[in-house]
Protein backbone atom coordinates (compact mmCIF):
# COMPACT_ATOMS: atom_id res chain seq x y z
CA UNK A 1 0.00 0.00 0.00
CA UNK A 2 3.00 2.55 0.95
CA UNK A 3 4.17 2.04 -2.56
CA UNK A 4 1.24 3.25 -4.23
CA UNK A 5 0.58 6.09 -1.69
CA UNK A 6 3.54 7.77 -1.19
CA UNK A 7 5.09 9.88 -3.81
CA UNK A 8 8.28 8.57 -4.55
CA UNK A 9 9.40 11.48 -6.80
CA UNK A 10 9.42 13.69 -4.23
CA UNK A 11 11.43 11.71 -1.80
CA UNK A 12 14.08 11.07 -3.93
CA UNK A 13 14.31 14.32 -5.26
CA UNK A 14 14.53 15.55 -1.37
CA UNK A 15 17.33 12.36 -1.13
CA UNK A 16 19.43 13.83 -4.49
CA UNK A 17 19.28 17.44 -3.81
CA UNK A 18 19.99 16.63 -0.03
CA UNK A 19 22.97 14.46 -0.96
CA UNK A 20 24.58 16.75 -3.79
CA UNK A 21 24.09 20.18 -1.63
CA UNK A 22 24.74 19.08 1.52
CA UNK A 23 27.90 16.63 0.81
CA UNK A 24 28.80 18.62 -2.41
CA UNK A 25 28.17 22.03 -1.19
CA UNK A 26 29.93 21.45 2.05
CA UNK A 27 32.97 19.58 0.08
CA UNK A 28 33.35 22.90 -1.82
CA UNK A 29 33.65 24.69 0.95
CA UNK A 30 36.47 22.22 2.40
CA UNK A 31 38.19 23.30 -0.97
CA UNK A 32 37.50 26.89 -0.50
CA UNK A 33 39.43 26.44 2.99
CA UNK A 34 42.13 23.92 1.83
CA UNK A 35 42.74 26.03 -1.32
CA UNK A 36 42.97 29.63 0.06
CA UNK A 37 45.33 28.40 3.18
CA UNK A 38 47.46 26.79 1.32
CA UNK A 39 47.83 30.05 -1.39
CA UNK A 40 48.67 32.09 1.39
CA UNK A 41 51.26 29.23 2.80
CA UNK A 42 53.02 28.72 -0.98
CA UNK A 43 52.62 32.85 -1.92
CA UNK A 44 54.91 33.12 1.99
CA UNK A 45 56.98 30.59 0.73
CA UNK A 46 57.65 32.12 -2.47
CA UNK A 47 56.06 29.50 -4.48
CA UNK A 48 53.99 31.70 -7.00
CA UNK A 49 52.61 29.09 -9.33
CA UNK A 50 51.12 26.72 -6.46
CA UNK A 51 50.08 29.95 -5.03
CA UNK A 52 47.87 30.81 -8.17
CA UNK A 53 46.54 27.16 -8.37
CA UNK A 54 45.35 27.34 -4.94
CA UNK A 55 43.76 30.45 -4.92
CA UNK A 56 42.12 29.15 -7.97
CA UNK A 57 40.65 25.65 -6.30
CA UNK A 58 40.15 28.58 -3.13
CA UNK A 59 37.72 30.35 -5.33
CA UNK A 60 35.90 27.78 -7.18
CA UNK A 61 35.19 26.38 -4.61
CA UNK A 62 33.72 29.61 -3.25
CA UNK A 63 31.62 30.18 -6.42
CA UNK A 64 30.28 27.00 -6.02
CA UNK A 65 29.55 27.35 -2.25
CA UNK A 66 27.74 30.84 -3.37
CA UNK A 67 26.20 29.42 -6.82
CA UNK A 68 24.71 27.03 -5.05
CA UNK A 69 22.98 28.87 -2.39
CA UNK A 70 21.33 31.52 -4.67
CA UNK A 71 20.38 28.82 -6.78
CA UNK A 72 18.59 27.21 -4.06
CA UNK A 73 17.17 30.03 -2.99
CA UNK A 74 15.59 31.21 -6.34
CA UNK A 75 14.30 27.97 -7.29
CA UNK A 76 12.34 27.81 -3.40
CA UNK A 77 11.37 31.44 -3.77
CA UNK A 78 9.73 30.41 -7.32
CA UNK A 79 7.20 27.93 -5.19
CA UNK B 1 -20.77 36.47 15.28
CA UNK B 2 -20.38 33.64 17.06
CA UNK B 3 -18.03 32.20 13.97
CA UNK B 4 -15.91 35.37 14.13
CA UNK B 5 -14.77 35.05 17.56
CA UNK B 6 -13.84 31.41 17.37
CA UNK B 7 -11.88 32.91 14.15
CA UNK B 8 -10.02 35.41 16.32
CA UNK B 9 -9.36 32.63 18.96
CA UNK B 10 -8.23 30.17 16.52
CA UNK B 11 -5.72 32.66 15.49
CA UNK B 12 -4.55 33.87 18.48
CA UNK B 13 -3.97 29.84 19.49
CA UNK B 14 -1.86 29.14 16.08
CA UNK B 15 -0.29 32.25 16.48
CA UNK B 16 0.84 30.96 19.96
CA UNK B 17 1.82 27.72 18.85
CA UNK B 18 3.93 29.03 16.63
CA UNK B 19 5.33 31.57 19.22
CA UNK B 20 6.17 28.30 21.54
CA UNK B 21 7.33 26.56 18.26
CA UNK B 22 10.31 29.26 17.43
CA UNK B 23 10.68 29.69 21.66
CA UNK B 24 11.51 25.51 22.02
CA UNK B 25 12.94 24.93 18.24
CA UNK B 26 16.14 28.16 18.92
CA UNK B 27 18.66 25.68 20.74
CA UNK B 28 18.05 23.37 17.53
CA UNK B 29 18.53 26.22 15.26
CA UNK B 30 21.63 28.25 17.48
CA UNK B 31 22.89 25.95 19.87
CA UNK B 32 25.47 24.58 17.05
CA UNK B 33 26.73 27.93 16.24
CA UNK B 34 27.07 28.92 19.87
CA UNK B 35 28.83 25.79 21.27
CA UNK B 36 31.68 26.03 18.67
CA UNK B 37 31.71 29.80 19.39
CA UNK B 38 31.21 29.95 15.25
CA UNK B 39 28.81 33.18 16.84
CA UNK B 40 28.35 35.11 20.17
CA UNK B 41 25.11 33.91 21.79
CA UNK B 42 23.62 37.28 21.69
CA UNK B 43 24.42 37.33 17.57
CA UNK B 44 23.59 34.25 17.04
CA UNK B 45 19.24 34.25 18.71
CA UNK B 46 19.05 37.68 16.70
CA UNK B 47 20.25 36.43 13.26
CA UNK B 48 18.19 33.19 13.68
CA UNK B 49 15.52 35.10 14.67
CA UNK B 50 15.32 37.37 11.97
CA UNK B 51 16.53 34.91 9.13
CA UNK B 52 13.14 32.40 11.01
CA UNK B 53 10.95 35.61 9.76
CA UNK B 54 12.38 35.67 6.04
CA UNK B 55 12.59 32.07 5.99
CA UNK B 56 8.39 31.94 5.79
CA UNK B 57 8.55 34.34 3.10
CA UNK B 58 10.37 31.63 0.77
CA UNK B 59 7.58 29.02 -0.01
CA UNK B 60 4.03 27.94 0.60
CA UNK B 61 4.04 24.41 -0.49
CA UNK B 62 4.03 23.43 3.43
CA UNK B 63 1.20 25.42 3.99
CA UNK B 64 -0.64 23.90 1.00
CA UNK B 65 -0.23 20.29 2.40
CA UNK B 66 -0.95 21.13 5.66
CA UNK B 67 -4.39 23.29 4.70
CA UNK B 68 -5.44 20.79 1.71
CA UNK B 69 -3.70 17.60 1.77
CA UNK B 70 -3.91 15.66 5.24
CA UNK B 71 -7.33 16.57 6.13
CA UNK B 72 -10.85 18.56 4.85
CA UNK B 73 -13.04 20.76 7.14
CA UNK B 74 -16.71 21.59 5.84
CA UNK B 75 -17.26 25.16 5.64
CA UNK B 76 -19.02 25.44 9.09
CA UNK B 77 -18.80 25.77 12.70
CA UNK B 78 -18.44 22.32 13.34
CA UNK B 79 -15.10 22.66 10.86
CA UNK B 80 -14.22 25.98 12.80
CA UNK B 81 -13.93 24.19 16.06
CA UNK B 82 -11.92 21.19 14.65
CA UNK B 83 -9.32 23.07 13.69
CA UNK B 84 -9.47 24.90 17.35
CA UNK B 85 -9.62 21.27 18.84
CA UNK B 86 -6.83 20.16 16.91
CA UNK B 87 -4.77 23.27 17.99
CA UNK B 88 -5.08 22.19 21.40
CA UNK B 89 -4.31 19.01 21.17
CA UNK B 90 -0.75 20.17 20.21
CA UNK B 91 -0.51 22.47 22.73
CA UNK B 92 -1.90 20.45 25.29
CA UNK B 93 0.51 17.36 24.14
CA UNK B 94 3.59 19.41 23.51
CA UNK B 95 2.94 20.81 27.18
CA UNK B 96 2.65 17.62 29.01
CA UNK B 97 5.93 16.11 27.01
CA UNK B 98 7.40 19.56 28.12
CA UNK B 99 6.71 19.06 31.75
CA UNK B 100 7.55 15.29 31.87
CA UNK B 101 10.44 15.44 30.23
CA UNK B 102 9.21 13.14 27.22
CA UNK B 103 10.49 13.51 23.44
CA UNK B 104 7.88 15.32 20.96
CA UNK B 105 7.91 17.17 17.86
CA UNK B 106 5.66 20.02 17.88
CA UNK B 107 4.98 19.75 13.97
CA UNK B 108 3.92 15.80 14.51
CA UNK B 109 1.60 17.00 17.21
CA UNK B 110 0.02 19.80 15.42
CA UNK B 111 -1.01 17.32 12.51
CA UNK B 112 -1.88 14.61 15.18
CA UNK B 113 -3.93 17.26 16.61
CA UNK B 114 -5.86 18.10 13.51
CA UNK B 115 -5.72 14.56 12.15
CA UNK B 116 -7.80 13.74 16.11
CA UNK B 117 -10.32 16.61 15.95
CA UNK B 118 -11.35 16.36 12.32
CA UNK B 119 -11.41 12.35 13.06
CA UNK B 120 -14.06 13.07 15.44
CA UNK B 121 -16.12 16.21 13.99
CA UNK B 122 -16.39 15.56 10.44
CA UNK B 123 -15.61 11.43 10.32
CA UNK B 124 -12.51 9.31 8.33
CA UNK B 125 -13.57 10.46 5.19
CA UNK B 126 -12.22 13.98 5.92
CA UNK B 127 -8.64 12.59 6.85
CA UNK B 128 -6.89 11.69 4.57
CA UNK B 129 -4.86 8.65 6.08
CA UNK B 130 -3.18 7.45 2.85
CA UNK B 131 -1.52 10.13 0.25
CA UNK B 132 -1.75 12.66 3.01
CA UNK B 133 -1.04 11.06 6.31
CA UNK B 134 1.16 8.42 5.75
CA UNK B 135 2.47 9.87 2.00
CA UNK B 136 3.09 13.41 2.99
CA UNK B 137 3.77 12.91 7.09
CA UNK B 138 4.91 9.63 8.25
CA UNK B 139 7.46 8.38 5.44
CA UNK B 140 9.15 11.60 5.17
CA UNK B 141 9.04 11.39 8.89
CA UNK B 142 11.11 8.56 8.95
CA UNK B 143 13.28 9.68 5.75
CA UNK B 144 14.52 13.42 6.55
CA UNK B 145 16.03 12.56 9.90
CA UNK B 146 17.99 9.16 8.34
CA UNK B 147 19.26 11.38 5.33
CA UNK B 148 20.02 14.17 7.61
CA UNK B 149 22.64 11.37 9.17
CA UNK B 150 23.47 9.87 6.24
CA UNK B 151 24.43 13.60 4.74
CA UNK B 152 26.08 14.91 7.98
CA UNK B 153 28.08 11.64 8.28
CA UNK B 154 29.49 11.74 4.35
CA UNK B 155 29.99 15.57 4.51
CA UNK B 156 32.27 15.34 7.64
CA UNK B 157 34.18 12.75 6.29
CA UNK B 158 34.79 14.43 2.87
CA UNK B 159 35.55 17.69 5.28
CA UNK B 160 38.12 15.72 7.23
CA UNK B 161 39.89 14.04 4.08
CA UNK B 162 40.41 17.74 2.37
CA UNK B 163 41.39 19.73 5.11
CA UNK B 164 42.56 16.59 7.60
CA UNK B 165 46.29 18.14 6.73
CA UNK B 166 46.02 21.62 7.33
CA UNK B 167 47.35 23.49 10.48
CA UNK B 168 44.19 23.87 12.79
CA UNK B 169 44.40 27.37 13.87
CA UNK B 170 42.93 29.21 9.74
CA UNK B 171 40.66 25.87 9.78
CA UNK B 172 38.75 26.43 12.50
CA UNK B 173 38.18 30.00 11.76
CA UNK B 174 37.34 29.29 8.24
CA UNK B 175 34.86 26.86 9.36
CA UNK B 176 33.07 28.97 12.20
CA UNK B 177 32.83 31.67 9.39
CA UNK B 178 31.09 28.75 7.12
CA UNK B 179 29.12 28.11 10.19
CA UNK B 180 27.58 31.99 9.84
CA UNK B 181 26.14 30.96 6.56
CA UNK B 182 25.27 27.34 7.42
CA UNK B 183 23.85 28.20 10.61
CA UNK B 184 21.77 30.91 8.43
CA UNK B 185 20.49 28.86 6.05
CA UNK B 186 19.64 26.44 8.87
CA UNK B 187 17.64 29.27 10.58
CA UNK B 188 15.91 29.89 7.16
CA UNK B 189 15.03 26.65 6.75
CA UNK B 190 13.66 26.17 10.08
CA UNK B 191 11.66 29.49 9.54
CA UNK B 192 10.33 28.00 6.02
CA UNK B 193 8.73 24.82 7.86
CA UNK B 194 7.84 25.51 10.69
CA UNK B 195 5.91 28.83 10.15
CA UNK B 196 4.41 27.23 7.00
CA UNK B 197 2.45 24.87 8.97
CA UNK B 198 0.58 27.74 11.48
CA UNK B 199 0.02 29.25 7.94
CA UNK B 200 -1.40 25.82 7.23
CA UNK B 201 -3.87 25.64 10.25
CA UNK B 202 -4.87 29.26 9.94
CA UNK B 203 -5.81 28.67 6.27
CA UNK B 204 -7.95 25.78 7.09
CA UNK B 205 -9.90 27.67 9.84
CA UNK B 206 -10.87 30.48 7.22
CA UNK B 207 -11.61 28.01 4.81
CA UNK B 208 -13.69 26.35 7.69
CA UNK B 209 -15.31 30.00 8.23
CA UNK B 210 -16.13 30.51 4.96
CA UNK B 211 -13.81 33.73 4.59
CA UNK B 212 -11.73 31.43 1.47
CA UNK B 213 -13.15 29.47 -0.71
CA UNK B 214 -11.60 25.85 -1.25
CA UNK B 215 -11.63 25.72 -5.09
CA UNK B 216 -9.99 29.53 -4.66
CA UNK B 217 -6.86 27.45 -2.22
CA UNK B 218 -4.25 30.94 -0.89
CA UNK B 219 -2.40 31.64 2.00
CA UNK B 220 -3.52 35.60 2.74
CA UNK B 221 -0.74 37.87 3.31
CA UNK B 222 -1.59 38.61 6.92
CA UNK B 223 -1.31 34.81 7.26
CA UNK B 224 2.31 34.60 6.23
CA UNK B 225 3.68 38.05 8.05
CA UNK B 226 1.86 37.01 11.33
CA UNK B 227 3.34 33.55 11.31
CA UNK B 228 6.61 34.98 10.60
CA UNK B 229 6.48 37.33 13.28
CA UNK B 230 4.95 34.90 15.74
CA UNK B 231 8.04 32.13 14.91
CA UNK B 232 10.77 34.63 14.74
CA UNK B 233 9.67 36.28 17.87
CA UNK B 234 9.59 33.02 19.71
CA UNK B 235 12.78 32.06 18.38
CA UNK B 236 14.41 35.56 19.92
CA UNK B 237 12.86 34.88 23.01
CA UNK B 238 13.46 31.22 23.68
CA UNK B 239 17.26 32.35 22.91
CA UNK B 240 17.53 34.13 26.03
CA UNK B 241 16.68 31.28 27.68
CA UNK B 242 19.40 28.92 26.01
CA UNK B 243 22.11 31.78 26.56
CA UNK B 244 21.17 31.30 30.16
CA UNK B 245 21.32 27.36 29.96
CA UNK B 246 23.87 27.27 27.51
CA UNK B 247 26.97 27.25 29.38
CA UNK B 248 26.57 23.68 31.41
CA UNK B 249 23.90 21.88 28.84
CA UNK B 250 25.96 22.20 25.24
CA UNK B 251 29.13 19.90 24.53
CA UNK B 252 31.22 21.23 21.96
CA UNK B 253 31.77 19.96 18.83
CA UNK B 254 34.23 20.86 16.73
CA UNK B 255 33.81 23.58 14.03
CA UNK B 256 33.79 21.31 11.26
CA UNK B 257 31.42 19.42 12.67
CA UNK B 258 29.16 22.05 13.59
CA UNK B 259 29.46 23.33 9.56
CA UNK B 260 28.83 20.16 8.45
CA UNK B 261 25.56 19.52 10.72
CA UNK B 262 24.20 22.73 9.72
CA UNK B 263 24.63 22.42 6.37
CA UNK B 264 22.86 18.72 6.20
CA UNK B 265 20.12 19.64 8.34
CA UNK B 266 19.39 22.92 6.32
CA UNK B 267 19.55 21.01 2.92
CA UNK B 268 17.32 18.34 3.67
CA UNK B 269 14.61 20.80 5.15
CA UNK B 270 14.55 23.21 2.61
CA UNK B 271 14.57 20.62 0.29
CA UNK B 272 11.72 19.23 1.88
CA UNK B 273 9.68 22.23 2.23
CA UNK B 274 10.44 22.56 -2.03
CA UNK B 275 8.18 19.65 -2.40
CA UNK B 276 6.03 20.58 0.51
CA UNK B 277 6.56 17.71 3.05
CA UNK B 278 5.82 18.88 6.75
CA UNK B 279 8.76 17.97 8.37
CA UNK B 280 10.01 18.27 12.28
CA UNK B 281 12.64 20.59 12.06
CA UNK B 282 13.50 19.33 15.43
CA UNK B 283 14.27 15.42 14.52
CA UNK B 284 15.89 16.65 11.15
CA UNK B 285 18.43 18.65 12.49
CA UNK B 286 19.01 16.15 15.48
CA UNK B 287 19.92 13.52 12.72
CA UNK B 288 22.39 16.01 11.28
CA UNK B 289 24.23 16.54 14.66
CA UNK B 290 24.31 12.35 15.37
CA UNK B 291 25.84 12.30 11.78
CA UNK B 292 28.14 14.43 12.03
CA UNK B 293 29.28 12.80 15.11
CA UNK B 294 28.93 9.67 14.77
CA UNK B 295 30.93 9.81 11.61
CA UNK B 296 33.92 11.27 13.92
CA UNK B 297 33.59 8.64 17.10
CA UNK B 298 31.09 6.08 17.60
CA UNK B 299 31.29 6.60 21.04
CA UNK B 300 30.90 11.15 20.68
CA UNK B 301 27.12 9.92 20.13
CA UNK B 302 24.71 10.05 23.00
CA UNK B 303 22.25 7.49 21.02
CA UNK B 304 19.65 7.80 23.69
CA UNK B 305 18.65 10.91 21.85
CA UNK B 306 17.91 8.65 18.81
CA UNK B 307 15.78 6.54 20.60
CA UNK B 308 14.04 9.60 22.14
CA UNK B 309 13.40 10.48 18.72
CA UNK B 310 11.87 7.22 17.87
CA UNK B 311 10.14 7.51 21.16
CA UNK B 312 8.38 10.68 19.93
CA UNK B 313 8.29 9.21 16.22
CA UNK B 314 5.36 6.45 17.82
CA UNK B 315 3.51 8.52 20.78
CA UNK B 316 3.01 12.06 19.15
CA UNK B 317 1.45 11.34 16.32
CA UNK B 318 -1.76 8.89 18.11
CA UNK B 319 -1.34 11.02 21.34
CA UNK B 320 -2.10 14.32 20.00
CA UNK B 321 -5.13 12.84 17.80
CA UNK B 322 -6.22 11.50 20.99
CA UNK B 323 -6.25 15.00 22.68
CA UNK B 324 -7.42 16.59 19.69
CA UNK B 325 -10.72 14.30 19.11
CA UNK B 326 -11.53 14.62 22.93
CA UNK B 327 -11.04 18.29 22.90
CA UNK B 328 -13.73 18.69 20.48
CA UNK B 329 -15.95 16.38 21.82
CA UNK B 330 -15.66 18.84 25.81
CA UNK B 331 -16.40 22.26 23.21
CA UNK B 332 -18.81 20.65 21.35
CA UNK B 333 -20.67 20.04 24.72
CA UNK B 334 -21.03 23.87 25.22
CA UNK B 335 -22.83 24.03 21.60
CA UNK B 336 -21.32 25.05 17.86
CA UNK B 337 -20.84 28.79 19.19
CA UNK B 338 -18.19 30.81 21.05
CA UNK B 339 -18.97 29.84 24.45
CA UNK B 340 -16.63 26.22 23.85
CA UNK B 341 -13.26 27.86 22.75
CA UNK B 342 -13.65 30.26 25.31
CA UNK B 343 -13.93 28.04 28.33
CA UNK B 344 -11.17 25.51 26.58
CA UNK B 345 -9.00 27.92 26.13
CA UNK B 346 -9.47 29.08 29.83
CA UNK B 347 -8.67 25.97 30.94
CA UNK B 348 -5.38 25.25 28.60
CA UNK B 349 -3.97 28.67 29.82
CA UNK B 350 -4.74 27.69 33.49
CA UNK B 351 -3.03 24.03 32.98
CA UNK B 352 -0.29 25.71 31.32
CA UNK B 353 -0.05 28.32 33.99
CA UNK B 354 -0.05 25.65 36.50
CA UNK B 355 2.42 23.47 35.10
CA UNK B 356 5.07 26.35 34.35
CA UNK B 357 4.84 27.48 38.38
CA UNK B 358 5.36 23.81 39.42
CA UNK B 359 8.25 23.76 37.10
CA UNK B 360 10.08 26.52 38.16
CA UNK B 361 9.02 25.60 41.75
CA UNK B 362 11.27 22.98 41.06
CA UNK B 363 13.92 24.92 39.81
CA UNK B 364 14.13 23.05 36.64
CA UNK B 365 15.20 24.83 33.50
CA UNK B 366 14.56 22.82 30.02
CA UNK B 367 17.31 23.08 28.23
CA UNK B 368 19.21 21.53 25.21
CA UNK B 369 19.43 18.38 25.06
CA UNK B 370 23.08 17.73 23.65
CA UNK B 371 23.20 14.85 20.79
CA UNK B 372 27.10 14.33 20.83
CA UNK B 373 29.59 14.70 24.08
CA UNK B 374 29.27 13.29 27.40
CA UNK B 375 26.16 13.41 29.21
CA UNK B 376 25.92 16.24 31.47
CA UNK B 377 27.17 16.34 35.08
Amino acid sequence: MIATVVDWDAILQVIWVSLLAGVGVTAAYGFALLGSTRALQSGREGRLGGAISYAVVGVLGLAIVIGAIVFGIVILTGD
Amino acid sequence: MGSEIIVVIVVATALIFDFTNGFHDTANVVATSISTRAMPPRVAVGYASILNFVGAFISLEVAATVAKDVVSVNANSIGLLAVFSGLVGAIAWNLITWYFGLPSSSSHALIGGMVGAVFVAEGAENVFFQEGIIGKVMVPAIVAPVLAFIVGGLAIVFLYRITGRLRPGPVTGGFRFGQVISGGLLALAHGTNDAQKTMGVITLALVANGTIAEADFHVPDWVVISSAAAISLGTYVGGWRIIKTMGSRIHKMDAAQGFAAQGAGSTVILAASHVGFPLSTTHTISGAVIGSGAAKRLSAVRWGVAGNIVIAWILTLPAAAFIGGLTFLITRLFGTGAVGPIVVSAAILTGAAILFARRSREGVAPGVVPVTGSPPA
